[in-house]
């Protein structure tokens, strides 16, 4: 079985600038993966990789087992939605469909068709709203019937309804193809409603990496007094630290059970989680009535 | 793909057949008078070396009556400039420009496949163009092919299968700058700039050497009969071949002039002759084979290498 | 046919949601035996959530012997539930206030008394699916 899209050791630099950097990743099968961070911290420039529009600097990948420079073929397996869905504005709805078809071979139109509902062959692309062009480039990038299908800020233009009937379009078709899915967003919550996987960029690297069930059943919240940090028993790392007079609050991983009574013990919520990696100083801190609660996101 | 290239291109090549059918208008309004002409004056007859009594009067009348219209047939030349800036220069560079290549190169079609389709099949709608139009301007020019012939660069490069061949290599040089520039407007000039460069270097420093040019001494200037020859050089040499400067040719004209003699048979008591070097009329066809065999190889050339770079470059 | 809501704030994991829900609904009566469940690619279209989880879901209601999957026809409930009986309900009931007054009488408030119920149940059922 071999993992839809690797990474080993990726980097790309544009003059000066790495915008990745030994990026190491493999995502599972099926997984429907989360692709955060920042504007900025190689997203879309991971996204172009994997779809072989940029070439790495140094390391290598594999797409459905091959290089997408060497043997661009590979491409026919995989359905790509780039930044703002480009399309072709003087062309139809009709004559996308037609293009993807012509470029296509393994093009399936009933695929397609379900994304098309109230818009018609003869409207003008330049004359769709951005959540109906969004939907004809899902279309397109799904009726080819990829295996891996990469999205990078779909969310961006949509308003919450049209948003919301993207999302219920592409999981609908991802279940179908049973493809392997990565949205690539800043907003984590667009994201959190459906990824089972996480990988976290922050200035071309790779913070954060795994299931979403065990990064947050690895992670705990410990609020309490301040004071010099030594071990603590069930902490792995201290990942983050916040003080702020009296009080310290902690992000940590943990291998075990913290069961210190100088520490209160929360779970910590997917974005905020993320959000933690991203910046330190957004630590979440203690909350107030709402203390115990579970915060559970999988 | 074929149906794609239709669809994306459709307005330049209407527009370029919109063209061609204008031109082909303009040749038969222009053209059929001076056919008429032609036949009615029995114009064949008086092409040199042919003297026929009348004949110098008849043929300078024609000349001047549709020299003019003739003149203008020369700015023909630009049209396969504008193959390269307005077909091939937009091909790439609209597309990186509008990032709509982030769309056209994810499919399940290779870019080199996607790349050589469109361009092969914008090459045969072109070089039918240019066929079409080469053949208008041939049957046009006919009558004064036969006075003045069609060695000399404005009758060269308008006519016989150069056309085609300077469309294909507008187009790739443009479809190169497309992509090595990104942007339509920069392409277009610099595929202006580039073509009219090489066409420029190609007719002066290639053409007069595709095969060695034919030399001929004569005493005095005879009228008609190279007219229709590729004259390269027409100088006055002394007895011993040794050129003779304008200067001194000026002097010697009025020393003849002052001395109330012909000047023309002065000068040839001095022994100087007039030296002219030529490529002849019946070398049309070879000279057009080997120009057209350059600018087709150099079309694909650039191609190949424009291959190559879109395959390489990052988006 | 039952529809499903999820709740991304409650704190419960989607998949243990929809397990709930069809648990719920067998308890009330909704749902009987040889009622056939959505297909993954209903909810899926409806909820805008992954596959994954529904398919999750449903595998762990066939483990608990609640449905069963027929291949190329759906899902379909093949158990029920039976509502506890009044009676335990007292007993149990009765024995949770005991503690309670034992755990006053430890010292801890209202705030402690919930975090010691809620991270102790949520162990507890992590054991359980695990």
């Amino acid at each position: 079985m071999t993992a839809p899209l690797v990474m080993r050791g990726v980097g790309k630099r544009y003059r000066r600038r790495w915008a990745l950097r030994d990026c190491t990743l493999a995502i599972p099968e099926r997984a429907i993966v989360g692709l955060a961070g920042a504007n900025g911290a190689g997203k879309s420039t991971l996204l172009g990789l994997t779809v072989g529009l940029l070439a790495p600097t140094e390391g290598s990948l594999e797409v459905l087992g091959r290089d997408p420079r060497l043997e661009p073929e590979v491409l026919a397996g995989v359905g790509f939605v780039a930044r703002e869905a480009p399309l072709y504005r003087s062309f139809t709805v009709g004559d996308t469909i037609r293009f993807a078809r012509a470029t296509n071979p393994g093009w399936d139109a009933s695929v397609a068709g379900e994304f098309l509902t109230r818009l018609s062959a003869g409207d003008r692309v330049s004359a769709l709203t951005a959540g109906e062009r969004s939907r004809l480039a899902l279309a397109v990038a799904l009726g080819k019937r990829p295996r891996l299908v990469l999205l990078d800020e779909p969310f961006e233009r949509l308003d919450p309804l049209a948003a919301r009937e993207f999302l219920q379009l592409l999981m609908d078709g991802v279940s179908e193809l049973e493809a392997t899915v990565v949205i690539a967003s800043h907003v984590i919550a667009d994201i959190e409603r459906v990824s089972d996987h996480i990988v976290l960029l922050g200035d071309g690297q790779v913070r954060l990496e795994g299931s979403a069930e065990e990064l947050i059943s690895t992670h705990r919240l410990l609020t309490g007094a301040a004071r010099p940090l030594g071990r603590i028993a069930g902490v792995e790392e201290i990942v983050r630290k916040r003080s702020s007079g009296r009080q310290m609050t902690l992000l940590v991983r943990i291998d075990g059970r913290v069961v210190d009574p100088s520490w209160s013990v929360d779970e910590i919520g997917l974005e905020d989680l993320l959000l933690a990696y991203m910046a330190p100083e957004r630590l979440p801190g203690p909350e107030a009535p709402e203390k115990g609660r579970l915060r559970w996101h999988g | 793909m074929a149906w794609v290239t239709w669809r994306q291109h459709r307005h330049q090549l209407l527009i370029g057949l919109a063209l061609i059918v204008a031109l082909a208008l303009a040749a038969l309004v222009t053209g059929l008078p001076m056919q008429t002409a032609y036949e009615r004056e029995a114009l064949s007859s008086c092409l040199p070396p042919a003297a026929r009594s009348g004949c110098d009067i008849i043929v300078r009348h024609f000349q001047s009556e549709y020299g003019g219209r003739v003149d203008v047939a020369g700015y023909l030349i630009l049209l396969p400039a504008l193959v390269g800036m307005f077909i091939g220069a937009p091909l790439l560079a609209r597309e990186l420009e509008h990032g709509t290549h982030r769309f056209a190169w994810t499919q399940s079609l290779t870019r080199r496949r996607w790349l050589l389709s469109k361009t092969l099949l914008l090459a045969l709608a072109v070089t039918l163009g240019a066929v079409i139009l080469s053949a208008i301007v041939m049957w046009w020019r006919h009558p004064f092919d036969g006075l003045e012939g069609r060695m000399s660069p404005g009758g060269f490069e308008i006519q016989g299968v150069v056309v085609p061949a300077y469309a294909l290599f507008a187009l790739s040089l443009g479809v190169l700058a497309g992509a090595a520039l990104r942007r339509s407007l920069a392409a277009m000039s610099l595929t202006l700039a580039v073509f009219v460069a090489v066409r420029l270097a190609v007719a002066e420093l290639l053409r007069p050497r595709y095969r060695s040019p034919e030399h001929e001494t004569m005493a005095g200037l005879v009228p008609g009969a190279h007219a229709r020859d590729w004259v390269l050089s027409n100088s006055l040499v002394d007895a011993v071949g040794r050129h003779i400067t304008s200067a001194r040719e000026d002097l010697a004209i009025l020393h003849a002039q002052q001395a109330r003699i012909d000047p023309q048979e002065y000068l040839l008591s001095l022994g100087w002759r007039r030296a002219l070097s030529f490529q002849p009329a019946d070398r049309f066809w070879t000279f057009q084979l080997i120009e057209a065999g350059i600018f087709v190889a150099l079309a694909a050339a650039l191609l190949a290498v424009t291959v190559w770079f879109v395959r390489r470059s990052p988006s | 046919m039952i529809e499903f809501h999820l709740d991304p704030r409650s704190g419960v994991a989607p998949y243990l949601q929809i397990v709930q829900q069809v648990k719920e609904a067998l308890r009330l009566g909704l749902l009987d035996v040889g009622d056939q469940l959505p297909t993954v690619r209903e909810v899926v279209a409806e909820l805008a959530i992954n596959p994954n989880t529904v398919a999750k879901a449903y595998r762990e209601l066939e483990t608990g012997g609640l449905v069963e999957a027929q291949p190329g026809r759906g899902t379909f409930i093949t158990g029920t539930l039976v509502a506890p009986s009044q009676k335990h309900h007292e007993a149990l009931r009765r024995e949770l206030e005991r503690w309670l007054e034992s755990a006053e009488s430890a010292g801890l408030d209202e705030e402690s008394i919930r975090a010691v119920i809620s991270t102790t149940l949520r162990e507890a059922f992590v054991r359980r699916v695990a």
